[in-house]
Protein backbone atom coordinates (compact mmCIF):
# COMPACT_ATOMS: atom_id res chain seq x y z
CA UNK A 1 0.00 0.00 0.00
CA UNK A 2 1.38 3.44 -0.56
CA UNK A 3 0.69 6.42 1.23
CA UNK A 4 -2.50 7.54 1.76
CA UNK A 5 -2.98 11.09 2.69
CA UNK A 6 -6.36 12.19 4.34
CA UNK A 7 -6.93 16.26 5.57
CA UNK A 8 -10.70 16.22 7.74
CA UNK A 9 -11.86 19.64 8.15
CA UNK A 10 -14.82 21.20 10.09
CA UNK A 11 -15.95 23.08 12.90
CA UNK A 12 -14.87 22.71 16.52
CA UNK A 13 -17.32 19.94 17.77
CA UNK A 14 -18.37 18.04 14.73
CA UNK A 15 -16.45 15.77 15.82
CA UNK A 16 -13.68 15.95 13.06
CA UNK A 17 -10.61 15.20 15.08
CA UNK A 18 -12.34 11.70 16.92
CA UNK A 19 -13.00 10.25 13.01
CA UNK A 20 -9.07 10.95 12.56
CA UNK A 21 -8.22 8.97 15.25
CA UNK A 22 -10.49 6.20 15.39
CA UNK A 23 -9.16 5.92 11.65
CA UNK A 24 -5.78 6.25 12.87
CA UNK A 25 -6.13 3.73 15.61
CA UNK A 26 -7.93 0.86 12.91
CA UNK A 27 -4.63 1.59 10.71
CA UNK A 28 -2.28 0.83 13.23
CA UNK A 29 -4.39 -2.47 14.24
CA UNK A 30 -3.67 -3.14 10.75
CA UNK A 31 -0.50 -2.91 11.22
CA UNK A 32 0.33 -0.13 9.23
CA UNK A 33 2.66 2.73 9.69
CA UNK A 34 0.36 5.52 11.18
CA UNK A 35 1.07 9.30 12.20
CA UNK A 36 -2.01 11.39 12.97
CA UNK A 37 -1.82 14.57 13.62
CA UNK A 38 -4.49 17.11 14.67
CA UNK A 39 -3.63 21.09 14.14
CA UNK A 40 -4.24 22.84 17.55
CA UNK A 41 -4.05 26.23 17.07
CA UNK A 42 -6.14 28.88 18.34
CA UNK A 43 -8.87 26.79 16.32
CA UNK A 44 -10.06 25.17 19.51
CA UNK A 45 -11.34 28.87 20.45
CA UNK A 46 -13.51 29.14 17.77
CA UNK A 47 -12.00 27.99 14.24
CA UNK A 48 -11.50 25.09 11.95
CA UNK A 49 -10.31 22.36 12.88
CA UNK A 50 -7.94 20.39 10.81
CA UNK A 51 -6.96 16.74 11.38
CA UNK A 52 -4.13 15.43 9.29
CA UNK A 53 -3.61 11.29 8.62
CA UNK A 54 -1.18 9.47 6.73
CA UNK A 55 -1.21 5.95 6.74
CA UNK A 56 1.72 3.36 4.75
CA UNK A 57 3.17 0.35 4.76
CA UNK A 58 6.11 1.58 5.08
CA UNK A 59 7.84 4.44 7.62
CA UNK A 60 6.32 7.83 7.15
CA UNK A 61 8.67 10.77 7.30
CA UNK A 62 7.41 14.37 7.83
CA UNK A 63 3.98 14.90 9.95
CA UNK A 64 2.15 16.92 7.88
CA UNK A 65 1.99 17.08 4.20
CA UNK A 66 1.19 19.78 1.66
CA UNK A 67 -1.14 18.04 -0.94
CA UNK A 68 -3.95 15.58 0.11
CA UNK A 69 -5.30 11.87 -1.55
CA UNK A 70 -8.77 12.95 0.12
CA UNK A 71 -9.41 16.21 1.62
CA UNK A 72 -12.95 16.20 3.46
CA UNK A 73 -14.37 19.48 4.54
CA UNK A 74 -17.49 19.99 6.77
CA UNK A 75 -17.87 22.81 7.08
CA UNK A 76 -18.39 25.73 4.34
CA UNK A 77 -15.85 27.92 6.00
CA UNK A 78 -13.46 24.82 6.09
CA UNK A 79 -13.65 24.45 2.11
CA UNK A 80 -11.63 27.89 1.48
CA UNK A 81 -9.05 26.70 4.36
CA UNK A 82 -8.75 23.14 2.96
CA UNK A 83 -8.16 24.45 -0.95
CA UNK A 84 -4.39 24.87 -0.45
CA UNK A 85 -4.04 20.93 0.35
CA UNK A 86 -5.55 19.95 -2.97
CA UNK A 87 -4.37 19.38 -6.38
CA UNK A 88 -4.95 17.25 -9.29
CA UNK A 89 -4.67 14.16 -7.50
CA UNK A 90 -6.73 15.05 -5.07
CA UNK A 91 -10.87 14.18 -3.96
CA UNK A 92 -12.07 16.94 -2.58
CA UNK A 93 -15.10 16.69 -0.98
CA UNK A 94 -17.63 18.86 0.70
CA UNK A 95 -21.37 18.32 1.62
CA UNK A 96 -23.81 18.86 -0.78
CA UNK A 97 -26.45 20.87 1.54
CA UNK A 98 -23.67 23.57 1.75
CA UNK A 99 -24.85 27.08 0.01
CA UNK A 100 -22.16 28.05 -1.74
CA UNK A 101 -20.79 29.87 -4.58
CA UNK A 102 -19.23 27.64 -6.92
CA UNK A 103 -16.64 29.71 -7.34
CA UNK A 104 -15.47 29.13 -3.70
CA UNK A 105 -14.89 25.01 -4.70
CA UNK A 106 -10.65 24.39 -5.76
CA UNK A 107 -10.59 24.24 -9.70
CA UNK A 108 -7.60 22.29 -9.91
CA UNK A 109 -8.42 18.53 -8.00
CA UNK A 110 -8.93 14.95 -10.07
CA UNK A 111 -12.93 15.14 -8.96
CA UNK A 112 -15.40 17.20 -6.64
CA UNK A 113 -17.68 15.38 -4.84
CA UNK A 114 -20.64 16.66 -3.23
CA UNK A 115 -22.00 14.32 -0.31
CA UNK A 116 -25.74 14.45 1.33
CA UNK A 117 -23.68 13.77 5.09
CA UNK A 118 -25.50 16.10 6.75
CA UNK A 119 -29.20 15.82 4.98
CA UNK A 120 -28.63 11.80 5.83
CA UNK A 121 -27.68 12.06 9.04
CA UNK A 122 -30.33 14.61 10.08
CA UNK A 123 -33.07 12.82 8.09
CA UNK A 124 -32.19 9.28 8.01
CA UNK A 125 -30.30 8.31 11.24
CA UNK A 126 -29.49 11.20 13.70
CA UNK A 127 -27.47 14.77 13.72
CA UNK A 128 -24.69 12.79 16.07
CA UNK A 129 -23.42 10.29 13.75
CA UNK A 130 -22.75 12.93 10.71
CA UNK A 131 -18.75 12.58 11.55
CA UNK A 132 -19.64 8.70 11.31
CA UNK A 133 -20.57 8.72 8.00
CA UNK A 134 -17.69 11.05 7.23
CA UNK A 135 -15.76 8.46 8.55
CA UNK A 136 -17.53 5.53 6.20
CA UNK A 137 -16.42 7.87 3.39
CA UNK A 138 -13.21 8.08 3.99
CA UNK A 139 -13.05 4.18 3.85
CA UNK A 140 -15.23 4.18 0.60
CA UNK A 141 -13.00 6.85 -1.11
CA UNK A 142 -9.80 5.72 -0.15
CA UNK A 143 -9.82 2.39 1.24
CA UNK A 144 -7.19 3.46 3.74
CA UNK A 145 -8.64 0.74 6.33
CA UNK A 146 -10.86 -2.36 5.85
CA UNK A 147 -14.31 -1.75 7.03
CA UNK A 148 -14.04 -4.23 10.00
CA UNK A 149 -11.03 -2.89 10.97
CA UNK A 150 -13.15 0.74 10.79
CA UNK A 151 -15.78 -1.00 12.98
CA UNK A 152 -13.43 -2.56 15.87
CA UNK A 153 -11.46 0.80 16.56
CA UNK A 154 -14.85 2.47 16.45
CA UNK A 155 -16.01 -0.38 18.89
CA UNK A 156 -12.89 0.11 20.92
CA UNK A 157 -13.40 3.82 21.34
CA UNK A 158 -17.63 3.89 21.97
CA UNK A 159 -18.01 0.77 23.20
CA UNK A 160 -18.62 1.78 26.55
CA UNK A 161 -21.33 4.14 25.34
CA UNK A 162 -22.65 1.13 23.66
CA UNK A 163 -22.72 -0.82 26.75
CA UNK A 164 -25.43 1.56 28.57
CA UNK A 165 -27.56 2.01 24.84
CA UNK A 166 -26.71 -0.95 22.03
CA UNK A 167 -28.89 1.15 19.53
CA UNK A 168 -26.32 3.86 19.66
CA UNK A 169 -24.06 1.00 18.04
CA UNK A 170 -26.60 -0.20 15.16
CA UNK A 171 -26.78 3.58 14.93
CA UNK A 172 -23.19 4.04 14.64
CA UNK A 173 -22.15 0.86 12.26
CA UNK A 174 -25.37 2.18 9.94
CA UNK A 175 -23.57 5.44 9.52
CA UNK A 176 -20.62 3.89 8.91
CA UNK A 177 -21.81 1.70 6.39
CA UNK A 178 -24.39 4.51 4.72
CA UNK A 179 -21.61 7.07 4.55
CA UNK A 180 -18.55 4.29 2.74
CA UNK A 181 -22.07 3.58 0.57
CA UNK A 182 -22.28 6.77 -0.73
CA UNK A 183 -18.89 7.34 -1.36
CA UNK A 184 -18.69 4.56 -3.32
CA UNK A 185 -21.39 5.10 -5.00
CA UNK A 186 -20.34 8.73 -6.05
CA UNK A 187 -17.46 7.10 -7.58
CA UNK A 188 -18.60 4.12 -9.23
CA UNK A 189 -21.62 6.74 -11.25
CA UNK A 190 -18.83 9.57 -11.52
CA UNK A 191 -21.83 11.41 -10.43
CA UNK A 192 -19.26 14.79 -9.04
CA UNK A 193 -20.77 18.14 -8.39
CA UNK A 194 -18.62 20.06 -10.33
CA UNK A 195 -21.24 22.93 -9.23
CA UNK B 1 11.12 -1.90 41.79
CA UNK B 2 7.58 -2.45 40.45
CA UNK B 3 7.41 -3.17 36.97
CA UNK B 4 5.90 -0.58 34.78
CA UNK B 5 5.88 -1.73 30.81
CA UNK B 6 6.21 -5.39 31.68
CA UNK B 7 6.64 -7.42 28.75
CA UNK B 8 8.01 -5.06 25.78
CA UNK B 9 4.78 -3.87 24.16
CA UNK B 10 3.96 -2.48 20.70
CA UNK B 11 1.69 1.19 21.72
CA UNK B 12 0.22 4.31 19.21
CA UNK B 13 0.71 6.76 21.66
CA UNK B 14 1.06 10.67 21.37
CA UNK B 15 4.51 12.05 21.99
CA UNK B 16 3.56 13.60 25.20
CA UNK B 17 2.35 10.19 26.63
CA UNK B 18 5.48 7.97 25.58
CA UNK B 19 7.68 10.99 27.81
CA UNK B 20 5.06 10.39 30.29
CA UNK B 21 5.50 6.41 30.24
CA UNK B 22 9.16 6.95 29.63
CA UNK B 23 9.94 9.12 32.96
CA UNK B 24 7.77 6.56 34.51
CA UNK B 25 10.26 3.70 33.18
CA UNK B 26 13.45 5.77 34.29
CA UNK B 27 12.16 5.71 37.65
CA UNK B 28 11.45 9.30 38.31
CA UNK B 29 10.07 10.24 41.68
CA UNK B 30 7.79 13.49 40.81
CA UNK B 31 7.26 15.98 38.46
CA UNK B 32 6.83 20.30 39.50
CA UNK B 33 5.20 21.93 36.30
CA UNK B 34 3.31 24.61 34.90
CA UNK B 35 1.30 24.89 31.97
CA UNK B 36 1.99 25.56 28.86
CA UNK B 37 0.90 24.16 25.36
CA UNK B 38 2.21 21.86 23.60
CA UNK B 39 3.52 20.36 26.95
CA UNK B 40 0.71 20.08 29.11
CA UNK B 41 -0.29 16.32 28.37
CA UNK B 42 2.87 15.42 29.92
CA UNK B 43 1.70 16.47 33.13
CA UNK B 44 -1.69 15.64 32.64
CA UNK B 45 -0.34 11.67 31.68
CA UNK B 46 2.19 12.30 34.60
CA UNK B 47 -0.69 13.09 37.19
CA UNK B 48 -2.58 10.47 35.68
CA UNK B 49 -0.05 7.44 36.18
CA UNK B 50 1.68 9.04 39.18
CA UNK B 51 -0.79 7.41 41.77
CA UNK B 52 -0.86 4.41 40.44
CA UNK B 53 3.08 4.00 40.85
CA UNK B 54 3.33 6.18 44.25
CA UNK B 55 4.90 8.78 42.29
CA UNK B 56 4.24 13.16 43.20
CA UNK B 57 3.38 15.85 41.43
CA UNK B 58 3.54 19.65 42.66
CA UNK B 59 2.05 22.62 40.25
CA UNK B 60 3.87 25.85 40.84
CA UNK B 61 3.14 29.07 40.44
CA UNK B 62 5.45 29.76 37.68
CA UNK B 63 7.95 28.33 35.40
CA UNK B 64 10.76 29.89 37.58
CA UNK B 65 9.41 28.31 40.65
CA UNK B 66 8.94 24.56 38.78
CA UNK B 67 12.67 25.19 37.77
CA UNK B 68 14.06 25.87 41.15
CA UNK B 69 11.58 23.28 43.29
CA UNK B 70 13.49 20.41 40.92
CA UNK B 71 16.50 22.00 41.70
CA UNK B 72 15.73 21.71 45.08
CA UNK B 73 14.34 18.17 45.27
CA UNK B 74 17.40 16.95 43.07
CA UNK B 75 19.51 18.24 46.22
CA UNK B 76 17.69 15.96 48.30
CA UNK B 77 18.41 13.10 46.58
CA UNK B 78 14.31 12.78 44.89
CA UNK B 79 14.56 12.14 40.67
CA UNK B 80 12.62 15.33 40.09
CA UNK B 81 12.16 16.83 36.63
CA UNK B 82 9.92 19.09 34.71
CA UNK B 83 8.46 19.83 30.86
CA UNK B 84 8.10 23.14 29.38
CA UNK B 85 7.98 24.84 26.25
CA UNK B 86 8.11 28.58 24.33
CA UNK B 87 8.11 31.57 27.23
CA UNK B 88 8.28 28.74 29.59
CA UNK B 89 11.43 27.98 28.76
CA UNK B 90 12.71 31.42 29.06
CA UNK B 91 11.50 31.84 32.46
CA UNK B 92 13.34 28.60 32.84
CA UNK B 93 16.52 29.42 32.27
CA UNK B 94 17.11 31.33 35.66
CA UNK B 95 16.76 27.64 37.07
CA UNK B 96 18.52 25.84 34.21
CA UNK B 97 21.81 28.07 34.56
CA UNK B 98 21.52 27.35 38.68
CA UNK B 99 21.69 23.41 37.81
CA UNK B 100 24.35 24.32 35.30
CA UNK B 101 26.70 26.32 37.70
CA UNK B 102 25.92 24.19 40.70
CA UNK B 103 25.98 20.45 38.63
CA UNK B 104 22.87 19.59 39.57
CA UNK B 105 21.59 16.20 37.33
CA UNK B 106 18.27 18.52 36.37
CA UNK B 107 16.16 16.95 33.28
CA UNK B 108 13.68 18.97 31.49
CA UNK B 109 11.58 17.73 28.44
CA UNK B 110 11.66 20.94 25.95
CA UNK B 111 8.60 20.97 23.70
CA UNK B 112 8.98 23.79 20.92
CA UNK B 113 6.78 26.26 19.95
CA UNK B 114 6.41 29.24 17.72
CA UNK B 115 7.84 32.55 19.00
CA UNK B 116 9.36 35.22 19.73
CA UNK B 117 6.97 35.53 22.99
CA UNK B 118 3.85 33.40 22.84
CA UNK B 119 4.71 32.97 19.05
CA UNK B 120 2.44 30.21 18.20
CA UNK B 121 1.10 27.16 20.78
CA UNK B 122 1.93 25.01 17.48
CA UNK B 123 5.64 23.82 16.14
CA UNK B 124 8.61 25.34 15.64
CA UNK B 125 12.23 24.36 16.11
CA UNK B 126 13.41 28.18 17.36
CA UNK B 127 14.24 27.25 20.83
CA UNK B 128 17.53 25.65 20.00
CA UNK B 129 20.05 28.63 20.72
CA UNK B 130 17.89 28.94 24.19
CA UNK B 131 17.70 25.19 25.53
CA UNK B 132 21.65 24.68 23.86
CA UNK B 133 22.84 28.12 24.96
CA UNK B 134 20.90 29.79 27.37
CA UNK B 135 21.37 31.45 30.82
CA UNK B 136 24.44 33.44 31.84
CA UNK B 137 26.46 30.55 31.54
CA UNK B 138 28.88 28.70 28.79
CA UNK B 139 25.87 26.39 27.74
CA UNK B 140 27.43 23.36 29.96
CA UNK B 141 24.60 20.98 28.98
CA UNK B 142 23.14 18.12 27.19
CA UNK B 143 20.97 18.33 24.48
CA UNK B 144 18.65 15.57 22.75
CA UNK B 145 17.12 16.38 19.03
CA UNK B 146 14.41 13.48 18.91
CA UNK B 147 12.69 13.17 15.57
CA UNK B 148 10.41 9.56 16.42
CA UNK B 149 7.82 8.56 18.92
CA UNK B 150 10.34 5.79 19.41
CA UNK B 151 13.09 8.61 20.55
CA UNK B 152 11.25 10.13 22.60
CA UNK B 153 10.59 7.39 25.09
CA UNK B 154 14.38 6.16 24.50
CA UNK B 155 16.10 9.33 25.16
CA UNK B 156 13.68 10.16 28.00
CA UNK B 157 15.30 7.01 29.51
CA UNK B 158 18.56 7.92 28.55
CA UNK B 159 17.76 11.65 29.44
CA UNK B 160 17.84 10.93 33.02
CA UNK B 161 20.35 8.35 33.26
CA UNK B 162 23.09 11.14 31.41
CA UNK B 163 21.79 14.01 33.60
CA UNK B 164 22.68 11.85 36.86
CA UNK B 165 25.95 10.21 35.74
CA UNK B 166 27.60 13.25 34.34
CA UNK B 167 25.35 15.69 36.08
CA UNK B 168 25.08 18.45 33.89
CA UNK B 169 21.52 19.89 33.10
CA UNK B 170 19.74 17.43 30.26
CA UNK B 171 17.35 17.80 28.00
CA UNK B 172 15.82 16.36 25.57
CA UNK B 173 14.12 18.60 22.99
CA UNK B 174 10.94 17.47 21.28
CA UNK B 175 7.97 20.33 19.35
CA UNK B 176 4.60 20.63 19.15
CA UNK B 177 4.12 17.91 16.42
CA UNK B 178 6.24 15.23 17.95
CA UNK B 179 4.37 16.60 21.10
CA UNK B 180 0.74 16.12 19.72
CA UNK B 181 0.94 13.32 16.59
CA UNK B 182 0.50 9.38 17.09
CA UNK B 183 2.62 7.13 15.96
CA UNK B 184 3.48 3.45 16.92
CA UNK B 185 6.36 2.80 19.07
CA UNK B 186 7.66 0.27 20.91
CA UNK B 187 7.90 0.63 25.03
CA UNK B 188 10.20 -1.82 27.34
CA UNK B 189 11.50 -2.13 30.60
CA UNK B 190 15.12 -0.32 30.48
CA UNK B 191 16.30 -3.92 32.73
CA UNK B 192 15.42 -5.81 29.18
CA UNK B 193 17.36 -3.53 26.99
CA UNK B 194 20.02 -3.98 29.32
CA UNK B 195 20.02 -0.13 30.43
CA UNK B 196 20.88 -0.20 33.81
CA UNK B 197 18.29 3.00 35.80
CA UNK B 198 20.94 5.04 37.56
CA UNK B 199 19.58 5.58 41.44
CA UNK B 200 19.13 9.32 42.61
CA UNK B 201 21.10 9.91 45.60
CA UNK B 202 21.22 13.35 47.92
CA UNK B 203 23.71 16.01 46.79
CA UNK B 204 22.98 17.75 50.60
CA UNK B 205 22.54 16.03 54.20
CA UNK B 206 24.67 13.08 53.68
CA UNK B 207 25.90 10.90 56.62
CA UNK B 208 28.76 10.72 58.17
CA UNK B 209 31.17 14.01 60.52
CA UNK B 210 32.41 16.71 58.02
CA UNK B 211 36.33 16.60 58.47
CA UNK B 212 36.59 12.90 59.79
CA UNK B 213 34.12 10.67 57.85
CA UNK B 214 33.84 12.99 54.47
CA UNK B 215 34.65 15.73 52.67
CA UNK B 216 32.22 18.98 52.82
CA UNK B 217 29.70 18.81 50.27
CA UNK B 218 30.16 22.27 48.69
CA UNK B 219 27.71 23.60 46.28
CA UNK B 220 27.33 26.63 45.38
CA UNK B 221 25.60 29.36 42.68
CA UNK B 222 27.60 32.56 43.97
CA UNK B 223 31.16 32.85 44.71
CA UNK B 224 32.86 36.58 46.11
CA UNK B 225 35.99 35.91 44.19
CA UNK B 226 36.23 36.26 40.81
CA UNK B 227 38.95 33.82 40.41
CA UNK B 228 36.95 31.32 42.58
CA UNK B 229 34.18 31.54 39.93
CA UNK B 230 37.33 31.60 36.76
CA UNK B 231 38.38 27.75 38.64
CA UNK B 232 34.65 26.79 38.66
CA UNK B 233 33.96 27.52 35.50
CA UNK B 234 37.37 26.01 33.67
CA UNK B 235 36.71 23.18 35.52
CA UNK B 236 33.08 22.55 34.36
CA UNK B 237 34.25 23.09 30.84
CA UNK B 238 37.53 20.30 31.60
CA UNK B 239 34.70 18.38 32.56
CA UNK B 240 32.59 18.84 29.76
CA UNK B 241 35.10 18.58 26.85
CA UNK B 242 36.49 15.01 28.63
CA UNK B 243 33.20 13.33 28.54
CA UNK B 244 31.84 15.49 25.06
CA UNK B 245 33.15 12.38 22.44
CA UNK B 246 30.93 9.18 25.13
CA UNK B 247 27.75 11.66 24.88
CA UNK B 248 27.93 12.90 21.05
CA UNK B 249 25.47 11.05 19.07
CA UNK B 250 24.39 11.73 15.38
CA UNK B 251 23.36 10.07 12.42
CA UNK B 252 23.72 9.62 8.51
CA UNK B 253 21.56 8.33 5.77
CA UNK B 254 23.34 7.96 1.85
CA UNK B 255 26.07 10.27 2.64
CA UNK B 256 28.87 8.86 1.15
CA UNK B 257 29.46 9.88 -2.55
CA UNK B 258 26.91 12.23 -2.10
CA UNK B 259 27.42 15.27 -3.42
CA UNK B 260 25.23 17.50 -1.77
CA UNK B 261 24.64 17.33 2.24
CA UNK B 262 21.19 17.78 4.20
CA UNK B 263 21.86 18.87 7.86
CA UNK B 264 18.99 18.90 9.82
CA UNK B 265 17.99 18.12 12.82
CA UNK B 266 14.85 16.59 15.02
CA UNK B 267 11.47 15.93 13.19
CA UNK B 268 12.71 18.02 9.86
CA UNK B 269 15.59 14.72 9.46
CA UNK B 270 12.41 12.49 8.45
CA UNK B 271 11.63 15.02 5.76
CA UNK B 272 15.32 15.04 4.90
CA UNK B 273 15.54 11.52 4.87
CA UNK B 274 12.88 11.52 2.83
CA UNK B 275 14.06 13.83 0.42
CA UNK B 276 17.14 12.18 0.01
CA UNK B 277 15.62 8.77 -0.78
CA UNK B 278 13.51 10.65 -3.72
CA UNK B 279 16.24 12.43 -5.12
CA UNK B 280 18.28 9.33 -5.22
CA UNK B 281 15.84 8.26 -7.25
CA UNK B 282 16.02 10.68 -9.72
CA UNK B 283 20.05 10.42 -9.93
CA UNK B 284 20.70 13.27 -7.53
CA UNK B 285 23.60 11.79 -4.69
CA UNK B 286 22.04 13.34 -1.53
CA UNK B 287 23.04 12.65 1.65
CA UNK B 288 21.86 13.31 5.01
CA UNK B 289 23.13 14.26 8.43
CA UNK B 290 21.56 14.37 11.33
CA UNK B 291 23.32 15.63 15.14
CA UNK B 292 21.31 13.78 17.37
CA UNK B 293 23.04 15.73 20.23
CA UNK B 294 22.73 19.12 19.44
CA UNK B 295 24.92 19.79 22.89
CA UNK B 296 27.56 18.41 22.39
CA UNK B 297 27.75 18.92 18.57
CA UNK B 298 29.07 15.94 16.94
CA UNK B 299 31.85 18.18 15.17
CA UNK B 300 34.46 15.40 14.45
CA UNK B 301 31.94 13.40 13.07
CA UNK B 302 30.33 16.31 10.77
CA UNK B 303 33.78 16.84 9.42
CA UNK B 304 34.65 12.84 8.72
CA UNK B 305 31.14 12.48 7.14
CA UNK B 306 32.43 15.42 4.36
CA UNK B 307 35.65 14.20 4.30
CA UNK B 308 34.13 10.87 3.18
CA UNK B 309 31.43 12.35 1.03
CA UNK B 310 32.15 13.92 -2.18
CA UNK B 311 30.01 16.76 -1.03
CA UNK B 312 30.33 19.96 -3.28
CA UNK B 313 27.54 22.13 -1.02
CA UNK B 314 25.69 21.65 2.13
CA UNK B 315 21.94 22.37 2.65
CA UNK B 316 20.83 23.46 5.93
CA UNK B 317 17.00 23.44 6.80
CA UNK B 318 15.29 23.92 9.91
CA UNK B 319 12.18 25.45 11.37
CA UNK B 320 14.07 28.66 12.25
CA UNK B 321 15.69 31.02 11.00
CA UNK B 322 19.27 29.89 11.30
CA UNK B 323 19.73 28.36 14.84
CA UNK B 324 20.85 25.39 13.74
CA UNK B 325 23.39 26.99 10.97
CA UNK B 326 24.92 29.68 13.68
CA UNK B 327 25.88 26.55 15.72
CA UNK B 328 26.83 24.41 12.12
CA UNK B 329 29.17 27.05 11.35
CA UNK B 330 30.74 27.89 14.60
CA UNK B 331 31.62 23.88 14.86
CA UNK B 332 33.05 23.06 11.11
CA UNK B 333 34.83 26.88 10.96
CA UNK B 334 37.50 26.57 8.38
CA UNK B 335 35.35 24.51 5.89
CA UNK B 336 35.18 25.96 2.37
CA UNK B 337 31.50 23.89 0.95
CA UNK B 338 29.47 26.75 0.05
CA UNK B 339 26.48 26.51 2.27
CA UNK B 340 22.95 26.86 1.26
CA UNK B 341 19.61 27.24 3.77
CA UNK B 342 16.09 26.76 3.94
CA UNK B 343 14.56 28.47 6.53
CA UNK B 344 11.18 28.16 7.84
CA UNK B 345 10.98 29.34 10.89
CA UNK B 346 7.96 28.10 12.98
CA UNK B 347 6.37 25.94 10.22
CA UNK B 348 6.86 22.63 9.30
CA UNK B 349 9.01 21.68 6.64
CA UNK B 350 8.34 18.49 4.26
CA UNK B 351 10.20 16.09 2.21
CA UNK B 352 8.57 17.97 -1.24
CA UNK B 353 10.48 21.60 0.01
CA UNK B 354 13.93 20.07 0.38
CA UNK B 355 13.43 18.32 -2.66
CA UNK B 356 12.80 21.93 -4.33
CA UNK B 357 15.81 23.69 -2.65
CA UNK B 358 18.00 21.18 -3.60
CA UNK B 359 16.90 21.02 -7.02
CA UNK B 360 17.28 24.96 -7.44
CA UNK B 361 20.85 24.59 -6.21
CA UNK B 362 22.89 22.42 -7.73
Amino acid sequence: MALIKIALAGEGGQGVQSVAEIIAEAAYNEKKQTIYIPNFGLEQRGGVSIAFIQVSDTRIGAPKFNKADAVLALSERAIARTAAYSDENTLFVYDSSFKINPDELPKKVKHIIGLPAIDTANNELHPRVFNIIIMGAVIGLTNVVKFETAKEALEHKLGYKFESNPELRTLNFKALEIGKELAVKSLREGVFNHA
Amino acid sequence: MQKVIGETKKAFLTGNEAIAWGCLAAEADMMFGYPITPQNEIMHYWTRLAPKYGKEFLQTEDEISAGFTVCGAIQSGIKAFTATAGPGNVLMQEPFGMAEGMRLPFFAIIQQRGGPSSGTVIYSQQEVSLTCYGGNGEGHRIVYSTATHQELYDYTIKGFNTAWKYRFPTYLLGDGYQAKMREPLEMYEPSERGIDIIKPYPLLGLEGHIGTDREPQHLRNIYSMEEELYDVVLKNDADYNSVRQEITEYSEFNCENAEVIIISHGVVSRAAEDAVKVLRAQGIKAGSFRPITLRPFPREQLLAVLEKSNAKKLLITESALGQLERIVKYEIYGQTLPIETLFMPGVGIIDYDIIQKIKSII
